[in-house]
């Protein structure tokens, strides 16, 4: 029985090495290409590991297309969306997870129909807009445009984890005499917490990856994000230099993982377990 | 305690980071006497880079009263680019495009050169590349370089094979394919040719075999064909079936097989001329490499006449003074240099003078200048949905046929009825 027991967990262990290898081998294959010679580059050899790694690609990579610069925009826009998303979906998303009725259902229906919109529909008379308004090339605009973008979802998303806590919670609050803001702000907005990691993860990476309105509505180098400038290290078939693109690319994942590294501690649930005694 | 300190920095970090920038939108601007023009380029390679600011610095220098500002803007998704800032209005003066189908939507924007250039320079382009950016009567582009389709390979092979080395300006088919077949032995095949995306490199070629692909203009233009279009792909599938042609490199591009050819798995490669740029700094040292004479089909070598632009916002305040850079970039040392940088030819009497001098006796040259003398501009090269007819139905339908998969009649019916339907 014993045996058996080591044989399954054994087993259990390699299927999740190997689905860990599936989802990680395209970054270390990143990695790899981001330190490997232009020579290298263009052998037949298939090496994980550079016969001569080299940085050239980095410094490719920042002296050609203002990397620094592009990843400052980037973070600022990212952090911007984030933080104005996360503040505008708590009320939304606990007024659709806890009110029944028209609002709930227009929410819901706004949220799922602007999911399917093709970003090319709008993409005009959304520039006209912020053209109107003097936001054409400016990352004011871009934090705006990803605000509207991203919130449908980050709302469907924290309300779900509204719904999640027992509404038990908010009447025990209430009868020990807390009043409804105390109860918001005491018992519900701690219990949110993973919720509201998640959707400001959610909201980060999207902004922060987001290339067509980006390449779109800005229009002055000193502008780009890191998406526009990166994208400017391909072209078709042929030309791609991939060597600084990788690197660029790898120099580009760093925010998202340390922002990941740091937030994903509060991303753990088990916070409602034992919230209400029977 | 902590999260809440970290959500009150970012608030803070993120709200003054909103508030910071407003810039305003590209174009000219006029202050203190000088005029500023905006010139919006796609290169993305280092030289070309390089020799596109070594220009714009020669006229800053030269002009200090009309300064140009360079704007580099991704190649790939250019034309969305483009589409809103032609229609926002904030457009730059001067615009670099990558092929007359590309810049066409967009003439109605663009200033006429035919009266804003001298006739000097306007006399100095050639012929097919005028044509082939003519509207309506209007030059709506300045050619600046042109990409020709060349067979590169590697010396060693082909001697170690007995072959003889064609020389002179053009090489037949019947010739290539005999290289092919010769050179292919034991672990080496006679070519790897990138033919991920095949209808551009098969464009080209096929007008040696007098290819049209279609017939009239507009809403009239219609699909063909017939013996002389099939010619190229039908070789190239014959090849393939014979084994002459490394079967994984077909589906690769013409980058991606460079790491075939350069270690000596197969003994040449065809590729657009800018792969000499490439070959020339990242071959493998020792890689004795040759550039082989134009291919020449049933009637002619020719190649397509479809150059990269420079177009003149018509909306810029400074419409003269963009057109004259233009005119400054169109010089024939300038087209040399960029065109040097680029791997590509130019398609001005000047320049090819000029970048005959530049590039005397260095490897392969002579060929690719060669093969840019003899530009034809078909019809299909000004129609505008020629983009989206490559894209969604004749590289798919080229691929099923290299592959095996239908017939050449199939593929015919494929692209024709293909084109019909998009140009309802």
């Amino acid at each position: 029985m014993r045996t058996r027991r080591i044989v399954i967990r054994t087993l259990q262990y390699l299927a999740l090495a190997a689905f860990l290898l599936f989802l990680g081998f395209p970054f270390l294959w990143l990695i790899s290409t981001a330190f490997k010679s232009s020579s290298e580059l263009n052998s037949l050899a298939v090496n994980l590991i550079p016969s001569r790694p080299t940085l050239t690609n980095f410094t490719d990579a920042f002296e050609a297309q203002g990397l620094v610069r592009a990843a400052v925009n980037s973070i600022g826009v990212s952090l911007a969306t984030t933080v104005i998303v996360v503040v505008i979906s708590v009320p939304g998303a606990y007024v659709l997870a806890r009110y029944r009725g028209r609002i709930r259902a227009l929410g819901s229906g706004w949220i799922l129909v602007s999911q399917i919109v093709p970003v090319a529909l709008f993409i005009l008379p959304l520039f006209f807009i912020l053209r109107t308004i003097g936001l054409v090339d400016s990352p004011a605009g871009l934090v705006l445009v990803y605000v509207v973008y991203t919130l449908p979802f980050s709302l469907w998303m924290l309300q779900g984890f509204v719904a999640a806590i027992p509404v038990d919670v908010e009447e025990a609050g209430a009868t020990d005499g807390a009043t409804k803001l105390q109860v918001l702000a005491r018992i519900v907005f701690p219990l949110l917490r993973p919720g509201l990691v998640a959707t400001a993860i959610f909201t980060f990476v999207a902004a922060y990856n987001e290339f067509f309105f980006a390449l779109v509505l800005l229009q002055s180098p000193d502008n780009f994000t890191l998406s526009v400038a990166l994208s400017t290290f391909s072209h078709g078939e042929g030309l791609s230099r991939i060597g600084p693109l990788a690197a660029g690319a790898l120099i580009a994942s760093i925010p998202s993982i340390v922002v990941f590294a740091i937030l994903q501690r509060r991303l753990t649930g088990g916070l409602l377990s034992g919230a209400v005694k029977g | 305690m902590k999260l809440r300190h970290t959500i009150a920095a970012l608030a803070a970090a993120a709200t003054l980071f909103s508030l910071s920038a407003c810039a305003s939108p590209s174009g000219s601007s006029s202050a203190g006497g000088t005029t500023t023009l905006t010139y919006q380029y796609f290169n993305n390679q280092p030289a070309a880079i390089a020799a596109t600011k070594a220009i714009v610095a020669d006229w800053n220098k030269a002009n200090p009263k009309v300064h140009v500002n360079l704007v580099q803007a991704p190649a790939d998704n250019l034309q969305d680019k483009l589409t809103t800032q032609f229609s926002g209005g904030v457009a730059p003066d001067i615009i670099q495009n990558d092929a007359p189908s590309d810049i066409l939507p967009f003439a109605g924007y663009l200033a006429d050169l035919n009266k804003l250039l001298p006739s000097k320079t306007i006399d100095d382009i050639d012929p097919a590349a005028k044509k082939s950016l003519t509207t309506g009567g209007k030059l709506i582009a300045a050619p600046t370089e042109v990409q020709t389709y060349l067979v590169f390979a590697n010396k060693k092979l082909l001697e170690q094979s007995g072959a003889t080395i064609p020389t002179g300006d053009t090489m037949t088919w019947d010739t290539f394919e005999e290289l092919a077949k010769q050179t292919t032995t034991d672990g080496v095949r006679g070519l790897t040719w990138g033919l991920k995306s095949p209808t551009s490199v098969f464009a080209y070629l096929g007008t040696g075999f007098g290819a049209t692909y279609f017939t009239g203009e507009g809403k009239d233009a219609k699909a063909v064909f017939g013996k002389a279009e099939r010619q190229v792909p039908e070789r190239v599938a014959s090849m393939i079936k014979d084994g002459y042609i490394d079967p994984t490199g077909v589906t690769q591009s013409s980058s991606d097989v460079l790491a075939t050819f350069y270690g000596g798995k197969a003994a040449m490669t065809v590729a657009g001329s800018y792969q000499i740029a490439n070959i020339e700094s990242e071959a493998p040292a020792g890689f004795d490499w040759v550039v082989l004479p134009a291919l020449e089909g049933s009637k002619s070598a020719s190649q397509l006449a479809a150059p990269i632009t420079l177009s003149v916002n018509a909306k810029s305040k400074n419409v003269q003074a963009a057109a004259d850079f233009v005119d400054f970039y169109m010089k024939g040392e300038n087209l040399a240099k960029i065109n040097l940088a680029d791997g590509q030819v130019p398609p001005t009497t000047s320049g090819l003078a000029a970048l005959a001098k530049l590039t005397d006796g260095k490897n392969g040259w002579a060929q690719v200048l060669a093969s840019g003398k003899n530009l034809v501009t078909p019809a299909f090269n000004t129609l505008t949905k020629y983009n989206n007819w490559k894209t969604t139905v004749a590289t798919p339908g080229y691929q099923q046929f290299l592959a095996g998969q239908i017939s050449s009649d199939q593929l015919s019916k494929q692209l024709v009825d293909g084109w019909a339907q998009l140009n309802q």
